[in-house]
């Protein structure tokens, strides 16, 4: 079909997204100005360029941008590659199993994909400080595996009901034990959902602000989010600063996201087309 | 390695004459390896994960509902079972019922906007191209950003004096609104910020969906005499179900539990809570204020709201999405 404006549909586009990029670019234009030209002009371009903010920041002496990102890398990491694992297999436990207790275990826990952390963040300060968790980093990466495994339980099974029972019953019958089935067969066919579920809880878990903040507590060290909103608290003034921390903290989130777009429009899509 | 070796040790073999063999029948053996078999299935493949959900997710639920029916407060032991007392107390409490109103306003506007605004841009972005990935990559890029970053940014934005007002100075208005100060626009404001974020969400997914329509009913349509209106209501609009579904029930969770961004631009603010929603309110005075009885009571409403509201909006639009 052809359109009788063929000219309208790329410059209204561009126009849009350019607006809409606007805000976006305040922190490329504020990160590197200097600190008493931003509440000045905001907006103008950083010319010429300094990276005053960005060293200000790295040499801090409560260095709290090592701080946030040592603590956001390692909860990251950990939190992801125990999610990963625990929700393929028991995933694959849901998905293969026929009995009404695993039916109900499933919904049980998709259930848990709509329950919002405020619900649950006291009564978990609670069981954290029961266990002497609390405020630390393991205590973090325990919740996070509890909060997000449904997640990944529901992308793992979806995929998992798609592939066929014959490729693991066929190693079963030759002998193999059931853990072997599931690493040497079943684990690199799950590729594609291991990857939706590393990336997406990879972004999630380095953005999240409300349970490093009520769980890591005030004290305790940051993250990322948790050292941005320390900082603009101590610094009401300087944004030269806090527009640093922010470009810091976003940046390798962006870097991942760039070399992985594909990933991401794809994991996000799964269930738009199948419905 | 095959299992054959095991197998006859595993049947037993039946002792000459029919005679049954002494001991543990066969059967009942077999039988309690085969659950000994799946227990340990269970255990190595789902436990970890049941548990940690249990201890992390299930536990603090019914923890909630018992905390909400008593007087918890750390600093006041001991804690005494009040009944339903906390609930009666809630709905009558004008500031819970003004987390109410700003939270049911605010879920309507994050629910709304995007999904409109995304599948116009969608709808504008449904070309291939390398033209057209740019700009969605444009759009998508907010998504994966933190929303404390976004937060900052935009109330740099909004600032009374910010590069907005600026502009609109410039453009002639005299008295721009201060967006996040006054008490008459904050909410809005907020929920414009959280839109402008989760717009990028909503136009992956219904591009997605777009996909999904095949070009030759389009035509077919086409043919008939349909215009692109027509054709849009006709044929896309319905073959776009499940993405609206997707995005409505993402959307509607989001927004439910909106904190961070309260926190970070407006704190509840300005006024009395004129921007404090419950998720907010549930934090502030269970674990700043310290009555965990009574914030329990307001996490338990939210949950069945947020529960109830979800299954109706799945009920309605799964039952409008259509099989090719």
């Amino acid at each position: 079909m052809t359109e009788r404006l063929p000219w309208l549909r790329p410059i209204v586009a561009l126009v849009l997204s350019a607006l809409f990029f606007v805000p976006l670019y305040l922190v490329p234009a504020n990160v590197f100005k200097p600190g008493d030209q931003i509440s000045a002009s905001p907006a103008s371009p950083p010319w010429p360029p300094t990276l005053d903010n960005i060293t200000a920041v790295l040499s801090r002496p409560d260095n709290l941008f090592w701080v946030s990102l040592a603590n956001s890398v390692i909860v990251t990491a950990v939190s992801v590659v125990v999610l990963t694992v625990l929700s393929a297999m028991l995933g694959h436990y849901l998905a293969r199993s026929r009995s009404p207790w695993a039916t109900a275990l499933t919904l049980v826990l998709l259930a848990g994909l709509m329950i919002p952390p405020q619900v649950i963040l006291i009564p978990v300060t609670e069981v954290l400080k029961a266990t002497e968790l609390m405020a630390t980093v393991p205590g973090l990466v325990l919740f996070n595996v509890g909060y997000y495994v449904p997640f990944g339980v529901f992308v793992f099974t979806g995929f998992i009901r798609g592939i066929p029972i014959e490729l693991e019953e066929a190693a079963f019958l030759d002998g193999a034990r059931r853990t072997q089935v599931f690493w040497r067969v079943v684990f690199p066919l799950l590729r594609p959902a291991s990857a939706s579920v590393l990336i997406f809880l990879g972004v999630w878990i380095w953005n999240d602000f409300i349970n490093p903040l009520v769980i890591l507590g005030p004290g305790r060290g940051t993250t990322v989010t948790t050292g941005v909103y320390r900082s603009i608290g101590q610094y009401q003034t300087d944004f030269g600063s806090v527009f640093a921390l922010m470009f810091l903290a976003t940046l390798p989130v962006l870097v991942f996201y760039l070399a992985l777009q594909k990933h991401f429009v794809k994991g996000l899509t799964g269930g738009a087309t199948k419905g | 390695m095959t299992t054959h070796t095991e197998l006859p040790a595993g049947r037993a073999p039946t002792a000459p004459g029919g005679g049954r063999t002494t001991g543990t029948p066969p059967a009942r053996r077999r039988r309690r390896g085969a659950i000994r078999d799946r227990l340990a299935h269970f255990g190595i493949f789902a436990a970890p994960g049941v548990l940690t959900y249990a201890c992390f997710v299930v536990a603090p639920i019914v923890l909630s509902v018992y905390y909400s029916l008593t007087n918890a407060n750390p600093f006041r032991p001991p804690r005494r079972w009040v009944g339903l007392d906390n609930y009666t107390a809630l709905v009558q409490d004008p500031e819970f019922l003004t987390a109410l109103r700003v939270t049911t306003i605010l879920t309507l506007i994050v629910v709304i906007v995007p999904n409109v605004g995304g599948l116009l841009v969608a709808l504008l972005l449904d070309k291939r191209g390398r033209f057209y990935n740019a700009m969605r990559s444009v759009f998508f890029t907010p998504v994966i950003l933190s929303s404390v970053v976004v937060s900052v940014i935009w109330t740099r934005l909004l600032d009374v004096d910010g590069p907005l007002n600026r502009a609109l100075r410039a453009l002639g208005v005299d008295d721009p609104p201060a967006w996040l100060s006054d008490p008459d626009f904050a909410l809005y404001s907020v929920a414009s910020i959280i839109s402008w974020q989760m717009i990028g969400f909503c136009v992956v997914v219904y591009l997605a969906g777009l996909q999904g329509v095949p070009v030759e009913l389009q035509e077919a349509a086409a043919l008939d005499g349909a215009g692109p209106v027509r054709r849009f209501r006709a044929v896309t609009w319905p073959l776009l179900a499940p993405a609206l579904t997707i995005n409505t029930v993402v959307l509607l969770i989001s927004a439910f539990k909106t904190y961070d961004y309260i926190k970070v631009i407006t704190n509840g603010g300005p006024g009395a809570g004129t921007t404090a929603t419950i998720a907010f309110n549930v934090l502030q005075t269970g674990l700043d204020g310290n009555h965990v009885g009574y914030a329990s009571a307001m996490a338990v409403l939210m949950l069945v709201i947020v529960g109830v509201a979800t299954a109706v909006a799945l009920k309605i639009l799964r039952g409008r999405e259509v099989d090719l």
